[in-house]
């Protein structure tokens, strides 16, 4: 039996869009639109993607990654997202609770905010997911996690040598 | 603790401020030992430690000519580092750009925009 571990972590991810936030919103409110960006991409083929945006309704994703990273999970293993929208204010706000399963591990449990704000002409989106990451969900390291301790690391040995 | 063996080889290079002075000096061109040790306040041989741990991990690449042993960058190395960071960007970071490019892609596409409004003439 392997040890079971939860880290619970918080990040935000921001973004500015030259398009506005209706259409911002829309492209997380139309199936076909936020197929395109959410499930299809570089590296990895969508097997099913299912919507239903709508309070209380869900979402199901499954895809498959085609190309294989060095500590990623391997060539062909199976990605489920499986998500349930908690809060939708058009345009403004968007919450959905999601969990994520590779092959046949669950690897974590969410609650995702989108909010949009006008910026300009365009929109400022702000990202924050509140997750509960379990034992596996840390070999990937697929989210912010990773990324951010090592520029935080790289930036401690920056200073100490500034 | 995680072993990621090439990866950690080029960060852990990587993560010494001598090291990364000797990277950065090295991004001007190749050097000569002598050379790229000058402005450094330690010894030759340990200035040649540094360059083997750099060498070992594939950020720099070193030649001997004759009696001149010449330094480079390998940019094997630094790429290895660069895809690490890459791929470990959160899936939603990708996601979110993704977006971005969906987003300006439709922008392109001739859509059927909402009836223009016109303005009133004054």
């Amino acid at each position: 039996m392997t040890e079971t571990t939860v880290v619970h972590s918080t990040f935000t991810i921001e973004r500015d869009y030259s398009a506005p936030p209706a259409r911002v919103f829309a492209a997380f409110a139309n199936r076909a639109t936020k197929q395109r960006w959410f499930a299809e991409g570089k590296g990895s083929e969508v097997l099913e993607f299912m919507m239903e945006f709508r309070v209380g309704g869900r979402e199901f994703t499954r895809f498959r990654h085609t190309g294989s990273a060095e500590g990623g999970p391997p060539k062909g293993t199976e990605i489920r997202n499986d998500t349930t929208y908690q809060d939708i204010v058009p345009d403004r706000r968007i919450v959905f609770a999601y969990t994520m399963t590779i092959g046949d591990k669950r690897i974590s449990a969410s609650l995702a905010t989108v909010e949009l704000r006008v910026s300009g002409s365009g929109a400022h989106l702000i990202f924050t997911e509140q997750g509960a990451f379990f034992e596996g969900a840390d070999g990937p390291k697929m989210r912010e996690g990773g990324w951010r301790d090592l520029l935080l690391k790289l930036d401690e040995d920056l200073r100490k040598s500034a | 603790m995680l072993n990621n063996g090439p990866v950690d080889r080029v960060f852990h290079a990587l993560a010494e401020p001598t090291r990364r002075a000797i990277v950065e000096r090295l991004s001007a061109g190749p050097m000569s030992v002598s050379d790229l040790a000058q402005p450094f306040d330690m010894t030759l041989a340990a200035i040649v430690q540094h360059l083997q741990v750099l060498e070992q991990s594939g950020v720099i690449r070193t030649e001997k000519l004759g009696r001149v042993r010449t330094c480079r960058i390998d940019s094997g190395g630094l790429r290895l580092a660069e895809r690490w960071i890459a791929e470990r960007r959160s899936r939603w970071e990708r996601r979110l750009d993704r977006l971005g490019e969906v987003l300006a892609e439709d922008d392109d596409q001739p859509q059927p925009t909402p009836p223009s409004k016109k303005r009133k003439r004054s």
